[in-house]
């Protein structure tokens, strides 16, 4: 597990879209989505979020990682268990 | 014609599947059709006769509109005489025609159905690439709109089925989106005498020799735009919907190979004597003939589950279940069947070799078998199959399976998408599962059923068995002695 703060998430992030996607990593935007604009399929999106939660001690649901569409989601999802509850 | 809901449909199924029976036993001749390398035209013929390529077509395009559970007793029947027509047929009404009969448009279908039913025109399904199998992430043909508004599709495509026969493709491309269409996966309907489709060369293969295998290249195909299948539907739900039948007809077909397989091993072990008995009345013989009995009825009861199920999703569901289990036990149906013939399975006329080379590409067609565990236990991870009302004996089956998900959820949550090997193991046990469910569902209790809850049990507690941890497997497979 590594320390990250929110603003360090997002190009450590990109990187491991890029590891599971066709897409280099600077041409990865917030609003693009997993499965359509980058290519991945429903186990490599998956494989995203559970590389979110190793890397940064996230404790994220099976159900919350079902539900992230686009690397925007995927970002707040990791942000919302980063900062914990408000 | 759909799965039959009254004595008359179900009369009428019987007599198309007899008159597929009568003809196929008449006029298909496997080893002939695997030496010559390809079907004769009397065999297309006399399928176009029966109306079969236009099976699952709407009546009002001329076709029979039978559903899949009708396709696949069709397809099984053939696969009994000959496997590499049933191919032909099984992947012209599942992949090569479902998305534009699913998703056409009436324009497109008006256009394209009533040559397909008539048999004019053969379908293939053109979604392979050289760089690109189970992993449609990789996908590099592309669907793009160019700079005066017209579609250009570009890129290559490899192990066609269907290749030679092929005037119509149903062509799988990734596209950038433009106006009503979205970025992704999109799905196209593509004659092959349009100008910059060329077909490659015929493939030599260790099976399904008389069936076409070919590759094609698109350079600058110029796609009219009411040939692109409804792009409301997101490709890749197309793509998805129209692998389902594909993968049920594939399982059909298995079921006709192994019965064939099956049906010569009983005439043998019924006849041949050694040590004083019938080798059928051999108890080790006998163990293995039950066996096989036990497993092509698992087989049955799955492709006639997933045949009928209701939605996209749970016809999507069981036919990834039903595609791995009826691929892997028909080989060893098979297999088994070569071996009780002793040295006679191993000699081409007996038919039984032309068998295990015709079934070995199932376990790699429509998604690897691995890749489609995995996917299996993905989607039981993520969504567990609700409770049922089975047996008591199945329930401990069904119940392993929910206490292995519920272990994995507990110890690793999503963390488990990083151990595919995890996933993979938990899909096995999910194929076996899906097999008792199906036999539960398709008939009464029996003893063969007995026989496929004792080998699933069996096969979960391997599955379940520890396996060895990543990092011993990096060390074996690094240790150069």
């Amino acid at each position: 597990m590594t320390p990250v703060s929110p603003t360090e998430l997002q190009p450590r992030m990109m990187k491991m879209i890029a590891e599971l996607s066709i897409i280099k990593a600077d041409l990865i935007r917030p609003e693009h989505r997993l499965r359509e604009d980058l290519g991945m399929d429903s186990v490599s999106s998956l494989e995203l979020i559970s590389m979110l939660a190793e890397e940064f001690g996230l404790n994220i649901t099976v159900e919350e990682a079902s539900q992230v569409v686009t690397v925007d989601g995927a970002l707040e999802l990791a942000r919302r268990h980063l900062t914990g509850p408000a | 014609m759909n799965a039959p809901s009254s004595p008359t449909d179900a009369g009428l199924h019987a007599a198309l599947v007899a008159a597929v029976h009568a003809f196929a036993s008449r006029s298909l001749h496997d080893l002939e059709n695997d030496a010559r390398g390809s079907l004769t035209a009397e065999t297309l013929e006399e399928l176009r006769q029966l109306g079969l390529f236009g099976l699952t077509l709407p009546t009002e395009y001329g076709g029979l509109g039978a559903d899949l559970f009708l396709a696949s007793r069709v397809v099984r029947t053939l696969a009994e005489f000959d496997r590499s027509v049933a191919t032909t047929l099984g992947l012209h009404l599942g992949l090569g025609t479902r998305a534009l009969v699913r998703y056409g448009s009436p324009q497109t279908q008006t256009e394209f159905l009533p040559r397909i039913a008539s048999g004019d025109c053969i379908a293939a399904f053109a979604t392979t690439e050289p760089q690109s199998g189970s992993d449609l992430s990789r996908l590099t043909t592309r669907l793009e709109r160019d700079m005066h508004g017209a579609l250009r599709l570009c890129g290559e495509k490899a192990y066609i089925t269907n290749g030679s026969l092929a005037g119509l493709l149903t062509v799988t491309a990734r596209t950038s989106g433009f106006e009503g269409v979205d970025k992704g996966l999109v799905m196209a309907v593509v004659p092959t005498g349009t100008r910059g489709v060329t077909r490659g060369p015929e493939e030599h293969k260790l099976g399904l020799r008389a069936s076409s295998t070919t590759g094609f290249h698109f350079d600058d195909v110029d796609i009219q735009p009411h040939w692109l299948l409804n792009a409301t539907t997101p490709g890749h739900e197309q793509l998805e919907h129209t692998l389902s039948w594909g993968r049920t007809m594939l399982s059909a077909g298995c079921i006709g190979t192994a019965t064939a397989a099956l049906k010569k091993a009983r005439q043998h072990t019924a006849l041949r004597v050694q040590f004083g008995r019938t080798l059928d009345q051999q108890p080790v013989v006998r163990g293995q003939l039950a066996r096989c009995l036990g497993a092509l009825h698992a087989m049955e009861s799955m492709v006639a589950v997933t045949a009928q199920q209701p939605t996209d999703e749970s016809l999507h569901r069981w036919s990834v279940s039903t595609k791995v289990f009826c691929s892997e036990q028909a080989s060893h149906i098979v297999d088994t069947s070569v071996q009780l013939l002793g040295a006679g399975g191993y000699l081409e006329r007996t038919g039984l070799p032309l068998l295990l080379r015709d079934l070995r590409v199932t376990r790699i067609f429509e998604g690897a078998n691995d890749v489609l565990l995995t996917l299996a236990g993905t989607l039981e991870f993520k969504t567990p199959r609700a409770p049922m009302a089975v047996a008591p004996a199945a329930e401990r089956v069904i119940e392993l399976v929910r206490q292995h998900v519920t272990h994995l959820r507990k110890t690793l949550g999503v963390r488990v998408f990083l151990r595919p090997e995890l996933l993979h193991r938990l899909g096995r046990c999910v194929v076996w599962r899906d097999a008792v469910i199906a036999m539960q569902q398709h008939g009464p209790s029996c003893a063969v059923q007995r026989i496929v809850i004792h080998e699933a049990l069996s096969a979960l507690r391997v599955a379940l068995r520890d396996s060895l941890h990543p990092d011993d497997l990096a060390a074996i497979l690094e240790d150069p002695t």
